[in-house]
């Protein structure tokens, strides 16, 4: 009990922590709202890092991609294309660069750690290279693509203020929905654990292990693509590195997830968890005023002590 | 009924006396009364079937796990290890069936891991002292040939098993000596010879007034090694036999609680010119394999023994679509296969691989994954995996091999290896395949598993699959086979029905014509 759900535990207890010392503003409908659009992107990107996970890899690349997909979307938009045409494009970046690291990994067996520290920086030098590296902002953007990352669904109102489900939450969820069946309710989802599981055991039984893994990284890629594209229109504009701190957070968010399972493998629902604490504790630590650079060792800390507190309890049952 | 225990005289002052072991895991109570000495200067057996509860009495005297009740003495001084360290300390010392050394360390490197290493005035590693060290505690063993400062992974299993052993024996300089050894299964990754040279070494431990406790589901090794047998049956000592007093189907029936065990079964050695040809090569060329020739045919088990490196694995995992080919290829009913398991399941044959662990299950998967993991087209519709379907597909197999396990959602890992290996069988068989491949079917499997293992393959052969065996182990290649096929060197040097075949005959063509290539 305590071993499968301590993280969930740890989640609650942080929200307990923060509703206590701020009580006016933190529990607050409108506050949640705007934690799960700060977390949208974030979530996005590590949900499709989870599918790459599960097959005991992993994807160091997912930041620049974010960078390079968003950058490819604004500059196709700046050169006059529609909003459309735009998305499409970066989107088909984004699977192809997914689709050389799983060529990489799976076909020329490099790897994941060295095939993608050198895509990752591969996508980073071609997301300079679209915009000359400078940033694509203001009327290159065209309003609809800016409106969307900031509007959303009015649901109501309460005490007199309105309440809107965020565009960029609506989108978080579309894609946990996707990610989910795609891991828990296909044939597909069933050979990425068995590959992650056991990968010599799982091509003797006939699965084509190195296909499998492809899929994976062109999904991870995808999600990455999105993810820059939801960044771009909540900035109205895209700036080549702006994805990029995203990667360690995606990959710290499955690691925390992975704590919840008994078998230690991702789940997905487990990297919700992951991002929510994340993401909490970013605006919990906002909200009691803590300078930015403490937020940063703290979250660290929590990160490096939910897995070592997982891996204890792992090994002392 | 359970013969009684007074039969059995134990020698006064016992290195090793358990006077009860009690341990639970979860729901499974995997020892319940069990009791256990070992005297000096004694080889004794621990027999029973999988689930018994050896491995994990086994892993209560290493200390790798906390029992729930444990009272045990050491030359009358009493154990309770709480790690590995404790049962070092002790001197306990443990050789296992699974190898567990990290491919890139040296021989040397390997033996004395965990032990300190001997240092140059400087700090630094002594490696010729290591290695002079590693090279005399081989030759001790009769190790001789094996080169310290070799790196493991190019080692042959065998001499990697040996190696371990070497390590077991590796006397610290300080420490206190050895007084127990345990050996867990250590034959089943080893020819005949490299048995030969471990049982010298058990001997001649023996002969310093070591005990040696030794667990083998090889009923030969057994009688030819141990002076006393404990048995063990659903986590009770059931029986405490003299070796020399007793005999096969007295153990048989003690493990497994009923008459009978494998006496009495001949094999069939029916005739084959009228079956149809399921799979066939012809100058099949790997790296293991030299000019091979070979049909095999419905309805009939065929079974391939020789020597390690004779190329009968080899041969195997040709046909399971995991070789590389430099000649030749496979048909499939006449149809050409290409070289890839997914085409070999594609086509219709099914692979149970050696290596249980290693090869076959995905440990954290569950029951019903590992079955259906080749099927899956058969319980999803586009793409989706109907559930339901899976449960019912997955149960029905389940119960048609026997599997116990608490549901078929139970992960692999949690199930004894006798379990495991049905669940990888049951995998194969749940395509129906035209072709059953199978690599060492009973490896590590006890005897009542193993019957049952059988009977389901010689089912199989009749209902019209082409079942095609590769084992080390001659015993059961005459219980399993109709049709034998003797490899060395990479070639067939001898293929007969195999009631026109002696033990004698097929040991005769692997060996002979090896000592005629090394000649030539």
């Amino acid at each position: 009990m305590i071993r499968r759900y301590g993280t969930l535990i740890g989640l609650v207890g942080i929200v307990v922590v923060f509703s206590v010392l701020r009580p006016d503003t933190f529990m607050t409908v409108g506050n949640w709202l705007n934690i799960t659009q700060q977390v949208s992107i974030l979530a996005v990107v590590a949900f499709a890092s989870t599918v790459v996970m599960v097959t005991g890899a992993f994807d160091l690349s997912v930041g620049t991609m974010a960078s390079l997909a968003g950058m490819v979307a604004a500059a196709s938009m700046q050169a006059g294309l529609g909003i459309g045409v735009a998305i499409a494009l970066a989107l088909a970046v984004a699977a192809a660069g997914g689709a050389v690291n799983g060529l990489l990994v799976a076909y020329l067996r490099i790897v994941p750690f060295v095939a993608t520290l050198g895509t990752l920086t591969m996508f980073g030098g071609l997301a300079l290279m679209v915009s000359d590296g400078s940033t694509i902002f203001g009327r290159a953007i065209p309003q609809a693509f800016g409106a969307f990352g900031r509007g959303g669904l009015p649901l109501g109102t309460v005490d007199g203020r309105a309440v809107i489900l965020p565009n960029l939450t609506i989108v978080a969820l579309i894609v946990l929905v996707l990610v989910w069946v795609l891991l828990e309710q296909t044939g597909y989802g069933r050979r990425l654990y068995a590959v992650g599981g056991n990968a010599v055991a799982a091509r003797l039984a006939g699965v084509r292990t190195r296909l499998v893994m492809l899929g994976a990284f062109v999904v991870s890629g995808l999600g990455a693509g999105i993810g820059g594209l939801m960044l771009t229109s909540r900035l109205a504009s895209a700036n080549p590195t702006q994805g990029d701190g995203l990667m360690l957070n995606a990959i710290a968010a499955v690691f925390l997830g992975v704590t919840m399972s008994d078998e230690g493998v991702p789940r997905v629902l487990g990297t919700l968890v992951g991002v929510l604490i994340l993401g909490v504790l970013a605006n919990g630590l906002t909200q009691l005023q803590i300078d930015t650079y403490v937020q940063q060792v703290l979250t660290g800390a929590i990160v490096v002590g939910a897995v070592a507190v997982g891996s204890v309890r792992r090994r002392a049952s | 009924m359970p013969p009684s225990t007074a039969a059995a005289t134990p020698p006064p002052e016992p290195r090793l006396r358990v006077v009860r072991a009690d341990h639970r895991y979860g729901a499974t109570h995997a020892l319940k009364d069990a009791h256990l000495t070992v005297a000096a200067g004694e080889v004794h057996a621990l027999v029973g079937e999988n689930g018994a509860g050896k491995s994990t009495l086994i892993r209560l005297l290493a200390g790798a796990e906390t029992a729930d009740v444990f009272s045990a003495t050491i030359d009358g001084r009493p154990y309770t290890p709480r790690n590995p360290a404790d049962a070092r300390r002790a001197g306990l010392r443990f050789v296992h069936q699974e190898l567990n050394v990290a491919p890139s360390l040296s021989v040397a490197e390997t033996v004395h891991l965990g032990l300190p290493y001997p240092r140059t005035p400087l700090g630094t590693i002594d490696w010729r002292t290591l290695n002079t060290r590693t090279a005399d505690t081989l030759s001790k063993l009769q190790l001789g040939h094996i080169n310290p400062a070799t790196v493991m992974h190019r080692l042959s299993a065998g001499d990697a098993m040996l190696v371990t052993l070497a390590r077991a024996l590796a006397a610290e300089p300080d420490g206190p000596a050895a007084g127990l050894y345990v050996f867990d299964e250590p034959t089943a990754a080893l020819s005949a010879r490299e048995a030969d040279r471990l049982f010298d070494a058990i001997l001649r431990l023996r002969a310093t007034g070591a005990g040696i406790l030794y667990v083998s589901h090889r009923m030969n090794e057994i009688f030819d090694l141990s002076d006393r047998v404990t048995v063990l049956r659903n986590g009770a000592t059931v029986g405490v036999f003299d070796t020399s007093n007793t005999d096969r189907a007295a153990l048989v029936q003690a493990m497994t609680g009923r008459e009978g065990g494998l006496a009495g079964r001949t094999p069939k050695g029916r005739g084959d010119a009228e079956q149809p040809v399921v799979l066939s090569v012809r100058s099949l060329q790997t790296r293991q394999l030299n000019e091979v020739d070979l049909d095999v045919q419905a309805g009939l088990v065929t079974v391939v023994v020789g020597l390690p490196g004779s190329g009968r694995r080899a041969l195997l995992r040709a046909f399971a679509g995991d070789a590389t080919l430099h000649g030749g290829q496979v048909h499939v009913l006449g149809i050409p296969m290409k070289q890839s398991p997914h085409a070999a399941w594609q086509a219709g044959v099914a692979f149970v691989p050696d290596e249980r662990r290693g090869e076959g299950l995905w440990l954290s998967g569950s029951v019903a994954a590992n079955m259906l993991l080749p099927h899956l087209g058969r319980v999803t519709r586009a793409g989706w995996v109907r559930r339901r379907h899976e449960q019912r597909e997955a149960e029905a197999w389940a119960a048609r091999v026997g599997v116990r396990a608490r549901g078929v959602r139970q992960p692999a890992w949690e199930l004894s290896g006798g379990n495991q290996q049905k669940v990888v069988l049951a995998r194969a068989l749940a395509g129906q395949p035209q072709a059953l491949l199978l690599g060492e079917p009973t490896r590590g499997v006890d005897v009542g598993a193993k019957e049952e293992i059988y009977d389901l393959v010689r089912n199989a052969a009749q209902q019209g699959t082409a079942v095609l065996v590769a084992t080390s182990d001659l015993e059961e290649a005459f219980t399993l086979a109709d049709r034998m096929v003797v490899m060395a060197h990479g070639r067939i040097v001898l293929d007969a029905a195999a009631s026109d075949l002696t033990r004698e005959a097929v040991l005769t063509a692997a060996f002979r014509d090896a000592a005629e290539e090394v000649a030539a």
